[in-house]
């Protein structure tokens, strides 16, 4: 719970005429965490994947392809899975008709569509055209006539330069359509004119009838063309249904296999034997050793390393947390994943981080719709990650409930007692944030010194394990009578200065700024001066918990805020204007919610990551990525 | 009786505070978030400890919000 997983180091070894073998079984059992060799010499090489590879490589990328036609996305749930036997024997076939009927429709489509294409171009074309009712034939071939067909701005003005034409103009867009005809011999200067009222000729397309029955045709055409392509969109759609379930499971079929057959890969070899060095869970130390017994027979070993336990940089890390703190992991991988022997941080962040959160939303209302909206999350998407955020939203909604009653907010507005929503319910003792300021603001101050112990404490635990009593005294302790003595020395000091009476000199103030000093010491002696460079950090860690606070009262004044406006502007009014009231209070709402989740979040993030982990927390550890496939749509016969 | 002068330099001086720092970080922020931007555009895994670099400017607008409220709780009732 407190820490990663134990792992044992182990070396695989046999002769190579079982390494198929002994993969098999590793891959099976899906535990097993290699260590890529790379360090090769005269004696050992790294070995060489099997010649499978490219076949099998060539088939994941035919198949893809097809995949990626039928817009499978390889997230799809099946009803059953398929068996590896059936896809063994039929997967050349098969993929082979797919690719065929695959391309035979998708060609059928994208013919049609360009055909498609090609008659909305016409259309665009004729459609200026259509009410001059002139056959696209009297467009053209005239000896002595020149014809404009075009889009202009304004009417054309030609008559200075002929009155000898005939003009058709209809609107089109923010201009006119024109299609104007004069003598040959005044084309140029008709042409000038025309072109500085920003005339686009149009081109015609070779058709033969008046441009309205035409369009009357190619609408029919396109009608037809579109259940077409329907048609074979709906074969498409039959061809999805009918091989999704193939699809999916040769893919994952021969992911597994290139796996497998890529494997030699991060083996040592020599010319008869192969070399796997790994990480097993401790635990399932015993099921690999008896699993590579029974697959081959004694001839592989699996032997544990001894060594290995000195080199605690290279185990790979896989958290083990209970079941309710498991999300938080999401939150901690977000840093960093802790080190081999260091404490795994999880487990204190299910209590710490729901409740900075809840003291900085601290709101009945507003906790209400986080619990609403992680329950809703965690119903609807399916990622892992996003799941196990809504879980920690569920803790954090929880505590903005109870902070929420403790400050007597509701939807930033007072719910109990005599000046309260519930006017009836007995009012107890609550702690109004906006009433409160500088109490809560010592009290913020104080879980900070609270949290910033606690984190020294773990360090301490840490720096023991890691590097023995006296560097944990000199790095962890030195700071813990820092932070206190500290504490002590300002709570006594603070007071008198603020008042404006003289500082007094009690035994408290002479014991804090002893053990401050005592800590100075410490660290001088363990750190160095550099320590020194380190000091005011502290300060300024106590300091940063007072954002739970600032937070905290930002969103109440929004809260507030929103609620007196509607009030002001709207209720008071009356008759209609409740509905505005109303829309403003559930749009203010929900948006200072969004504010609300989002800064709290973000905020009792950093504060663990900046203030609390740095006190003992490095993390840098591995990922354990065990050797093996968790099968979602084919099983093993 | 409250003098209105000192309680509203007191006041202004609470905004000023609150004000100038808040720019000032963001300033800082500005700086080290578009670089740890772009390292996570490198390296997903930067994530937690950018989000780290990147708020340590921000202590600047606690010393300022701590000072305001300090004038604002403290200073400015004892004006009276």
């Amino acid at each position: 719970m407190f820490e990663p997983q134990a792992m044992t180091k182990v070396i695989i070894a046999g002769s190579k005429d079982y390494m198929g073998i002994a993969i098999d079984a590793m891959y099976k059992r899906d535990v097993v965490h290699i260590a890529d060799f790379a360090d090769e010499d005269e004696d050992f090489k790294i070995g060489k994947p099997y010649a499978r590879v490219s076949q099998l490589s060539e088939r994941a990328i035919s198949l893809r392809s097809i995949a990626s036609y039928l817009s499978i996305k390889g997230k799809e749930d099946i009803p059953n899975k398929y068996s590896e036997r059936a896809i063994i024997d039929t997967i050349d076939e098969k993929t082979q008709r797919l690719d065929f009927e695959v391309t035979q429709v998708t060609d059928n489509i994208s013919e049609i569509e360009s055909r498609i294409k090609d008659i909305n171009d016409k259309k665009r074309l004729l459609e200026p055209l259509k009410s001059f009712d002139l056959p696209l034939n009297l467009y053209r071939g005239y000896r002595s006539l020149a014809v404009f067909v075009g889009t202009l701005k304004g009417s054309p003005t030609i008559s200075d330069i002929t009155n000898d034409y005939e003009v058709e103009t209809v609107p089109y867009g923010r201009g006119q359509a024109i299609a104007l005809f004069v003598p040959k011999n005044f084309e140029d200067d008709v042409l000038k004119r025309l072109q500085e009222q920003s005339y686009a000729a149009l081109p015609l397309p070779e058709m033969e009838g008046t441009p309205r029955d035409i369009l009357v045709d190619l609408d029919a055409k396109l009608t037809e063309l579109a259940s077409e392509k329907h048609k074979s969109e709906e074969e498409l759609a039959d061809l999805r249904q009918q091989y999704i379930e193939f699809i999916l499971a040769s893919d994952e079929y021969l992911s597994i296999e290139t796996q497998k057959a890529e494997a030699p890969l991060r083996f040592a070899t020599t010319k008869n034997a192969f070399i796997v060095e790994g990480w097993v869970p401790t635990n399932d130390l015993e099921l690999v050793q008896r699993d590579m017994d029974d697959a081959t027979n004694g001839h592989v070993i699996v032997a544990v390393d001894k060594s290995g336990d000195a080199d605690v940089d290279k185990v790979p890390i896989a958290l083990s947390n209970p079941m309710p703190s498991r999300p938080l992991e999401v939150l901690v991988k977000a840093f960093s994943l802790p080190k081999y022997n260091e404490i795994d941080p999880t487990t204190f962040m299910v209590f710490w981080y729901p409740f900075l959160f809840g003291l900085m939303l601290g709101d009945i209302g507003y906790g209400v719709v986080v619990i609403a909206l992680a329950i809703l999350v965690s119903r609807r998407i399916k990622s892992q990650s996003i799941r196990a955020l809504a879980t920690v939203g569920l803790y954090a909604g929880v505590f903005s409930i109870i902070f929420g009653f403790i400050f007597n907010e509701f939807f930033g507005a007072e719910l109990f007692g005599h000046k309260g929503l519930l006017t009836f319910v007995y009012e107890y003792p609550a702690i109004p944030r906006l009433d409160n300021v500088l109490t809560l603001l010592v009290v913020t101050l104080m879980i900070g010194v609270i949290m910033l112990t606690f984190g020294f404490v773990l360090g301490f635990i840490n720096e023991y394990r890691q590097h023995g009593l006296k560097h944990a005294v000199y790095t962890k302790v030195s700071w813990i009578c820092m932070l206190w003595g500290g504490v002590l020395a300002i709570a006594l000091i603070l007071p008198p200065l603020t008042t404006g009476s003289g500082i007094q000199l009690s035994a408290g103030l002479v014991a804090g700024l002893a053990v401050a000093l005592v800590g100075f010491v410490l660290l001088i002696v363990g750190e160095g001066v550099v320590g020194i460079v380190e000091l005011p950090g502290l300060l300024s860690n106590v300091l940063s918990y007072s954002r739970l606070l600032s937070i905290g009262i930002s969103s109440t004044g929004i809260g507030l805020a929103i609620n007196r406006l509607s009030e002001a502007l709207f209720f008071s009014k009356g008759g209609v204007f409740i509905i505005f009231g109303v829309l403003l209070l559930i749009v203010g709402h929900a948006v200072n919610t969004a504010l609300g989740i989002l800064d709290s979040g973000l905020q009792a993030l950093r504060l663990h990551y900046v203030e609390f982990f740095t006190k003992f927390y490095n993390g840098g550890g591995i990922k354990y990525e065990p050797f093996g496939f968790s099968r979602k749509y084919t099983e093993e016969q | 009786m409250v003098d209105p002068i000192g309680a509203g330099l007191v006041a202004l001086s609470a905004a000023i505070a609150i004000s100038v720092t808040g720019w000032a970080a963001s300033i800082g922020e500005q700086v080290v978030g578009s670089a740890a931007i772009g390292v996570m555009a490198e390296d997903e895994g930067f994530f937690g400890r950018g989000l780290v670099m990147t708020v340590i400017p921000e202590s600047i607008v606690i010393f300022g919000l701590v000072v305001s409220l300090i004038l604002l709780f403290v200073a400015l009732p004892s004006l009276g």
